[in-house]
């Protein structure tokens, strides 16, 4: 995987990209959004 | 580009500094800003002040290095930066440590460990152990980034040193927390916009594309020189020889060290503290993964691949070419990169210097004025800086003799001996802080107390990275370290440290009663 034969690397890498773009999704998503429990505790 | 055109692009840039630092002090009213910002922090600003702070010139320059001597391994450094120390850390300890904080009106961490627990004396220790502790961390930094200025501009060491330190001590002493984060956004945006052109630029002058690059590293396997075959290396895009010396470097202490020890940085959980609400926490994921993604990830990447330029441009592999590891990257700088980008990366090493030391500074100051002495310069205004700001003084002159006490090679250690003792120290009491209601107050002190003395025992008695250069050991018993048959020198402390501690607040709580 790209380019790379070593696992022991490409999952290095591959991990990295999946950080990347959960972070992304996960801060658009969540962007405006508090989190429950503190909802709960404001309540 | 001349001595002097460098020097005014500093002075200009010392002179942005101060007008921020200047700017966090009119904004610094009472302590609750001083110490967080009164909860009030830009998330942005927060996320960058994280990332800057986590980032220090050793990540960019000596492990840059170490990708260009030994491969791209290091990249598992930049992935578990982004995973444990962002997405873990924000997600599973940084929206219950802002709840956590406002709860306690905890101030700094060990005060939220003290409040948490009712134990004045866990506030006590947690706070020794960061002022005891971070000064030789803050060394390593310091050291760092006086001799980047000794050799951009050619000048005398403690000149260097002096001015480097004097300049971030005027904007944390006067601007505190906000001073210092107005400062790392900056900084942070230096760092990011001069990685990320260095990895963008390496592809345009070598014209290939980012698997064709990789397959051609993988091609010149066969060049690692026999010393480094020795101690497991395997190729540029292989990890080292399983149970190899550099092996066990990799995945326990930088792997392992770092994966685990930034979960319980104080400097970085009190920044979880300083935004309103977790909404904030949240847009700071986003941008703290690509702020690590596009600067480590790139000056590791592009430290593996410089033996591709190297070798095309000089015929030679990088660390033929460089004995110094640190010194890999700032030559490949001058010869790859355009003659006006050295500017720019020399403001990319002042700003990761300063912002990590800034962050140390302050929660060592923080430490010192609002932990260990609580009533300094408070007898007429309870709400008054001045003993933070006394503390601030004071740990910048404790880390400035450290720099000048302790030998190269103790200091160029201080950066895993001070994460590993914070995770071994704190991680196991603040993880349960969060999750385990069960949890005593003494099985907390049992934790912390036994997770510093063990980390210390493993780095004067075990490790023979830290133990051969303290001598302690060898004084005492003749020897390096206690157990000589390999591979038991190489492996980090916090791999002894830590299990004892998470045994002990695991024993101690079940045989303690229950807090109310």
């Amino acid at each position: 995987m790209f380019g790379i034969d070593d696992p022991g690397i490409w999952l290095a890498y591959l991990l990295a990209f999946a950080c990347l773009i959960f972070s992304v999704g996960y801060g658009i998503v969540f962007w405006n959004k508090d989190n429950k429990n503190e909802k709960e505790e404001e309540e | 580009m001349s001595t002097l055109t460098l020097g005014i692009i500093v002075i200009v840039y010392i002179f942005i500094l101060a007008w921020l630092g200047w700017m966090g002090y009119k904004r610094t009213k009472n302590s609750s800003d001083y110490l967080l910002g009164d909860r009030k922090i830009n998330p942005m600003i927060m996320a960058l002040s994280y990332g800057a702070t986590f980032i220090s010139t050793s990540a960019i320059v000596g492990f840059g290095g170490v990708a260009a001597t030994f491969g791209m391994g290091i990249q598992w450094l930049c992935a578990l930066n982004m995973f444990m120390g962002v997405i873990v850390a924000f997600i599973f300890f940084g929206q219950k440590t802002r709840r956590l904080g406002v709860k306690h009106d905890a101030r700094t961490f060990p005060q939220l460990m003290g409040l948490h627990y009712n134990s004045p004396l866990i506030k006590q220790i947690c706070a020794g152990v960061v002022f005891v502790g971070m000064p030789l961390y803050a060394a390593v930094v310091m050291k760092g980034g006086a001799v980047f200025i000794e050799q951009v501009f050619d000048m005398d060491m403690n000149i260097a040193l002096f001015i480097f330190t004097v300049v971030v001590a005027i904007y944390v002493i006067t601007g505190g927390i906000k001073g210092v984060l107005y400062t790392d956004a900056l900084q942070g945006i230096i760092m990011f916009v001069s990685l990320l052109f260095i990895l963008i630029w390496f592809y345009k002058i070598m014209d290939m594309g980012f698997i064709e690059a990789n397959r051609n590293l993988t091609n010149i396997a066969h060049l690692v020189p026999d010393r480094l075959k020795e101690v497991g290396h395997q190729g540029w895009t292989a990890m080292p020889v399983t149970g190899s010396p550099q092996w066990y470097t990799l995945v326990t202490s930088l792997i392992m060290g770092v994966g685990i020890g930034c979960l319980a940085q104080p400097q970085l959980v009190v920044r979880f503290m300083m935004v309103e609400n977790g909404k904030q926490l949240n847009r700071g994921i986003l941008i703290g993964c690509i702020f690590i993604f596009f600067t480590v990830g790139s000056i590791y990447h592009v430290g593996a691949m410089s033996n591709l330029f190297f070798l095309k441009t000089e015929g030679m592999i990088a660390s033929e070419l460089v004995n110094d590891i640190d010194r890999i990257i700032p030559y490949y700088i001058d010869k790859a990169m355009p003659s006006w980008f050295g500017a720019i990366f020399m403001l990319c090493m002042l700003s990761a210097s300063m912002s990590t030391l800034s962050a140390q500074f302050h929660t060592m100051g923080a430490a010192f004025g609002a932990d260990a002495f609580p009533k300094l310069g408070r007898s007429k205004n309870p709400n008054s800086t001045m003993g933070v700001r006394i503390g601030v003084l004071i740990s910048i002159i404790v880390s400035y003799i450290i720099c000048y006490a302790l030998s190269a090679s103790i200091i160029a250690r201080g950066t895993a001996l001070f994460m590993g003792v914070c995770a071994a120290t704190f991680l196991p009491a603040y993880f349960c802080s969060l999750y385990c209601k069960w949890v005593t107050k003494e099985g907390a002190l049992a934790s912390i107390s036994i997770g510093a003395v063990s980390s210390l025992f493993a780095m004067l008695f075990l490790h023979k990275a830290e133990a051969a250069p303290i001598g302690l050991c060898k004084a005492l018993f003749g020897r390096d370290v206690l157990i000589e048959a390999y591979p038991w020198p190489m492996i980090d402390p916090l791999l002894f440290a830590l299990p004892l501690s998470v045994i002990a607040i695991i024993v101690v709580s079940l045989m303690t009663k229950k807090r109310p």
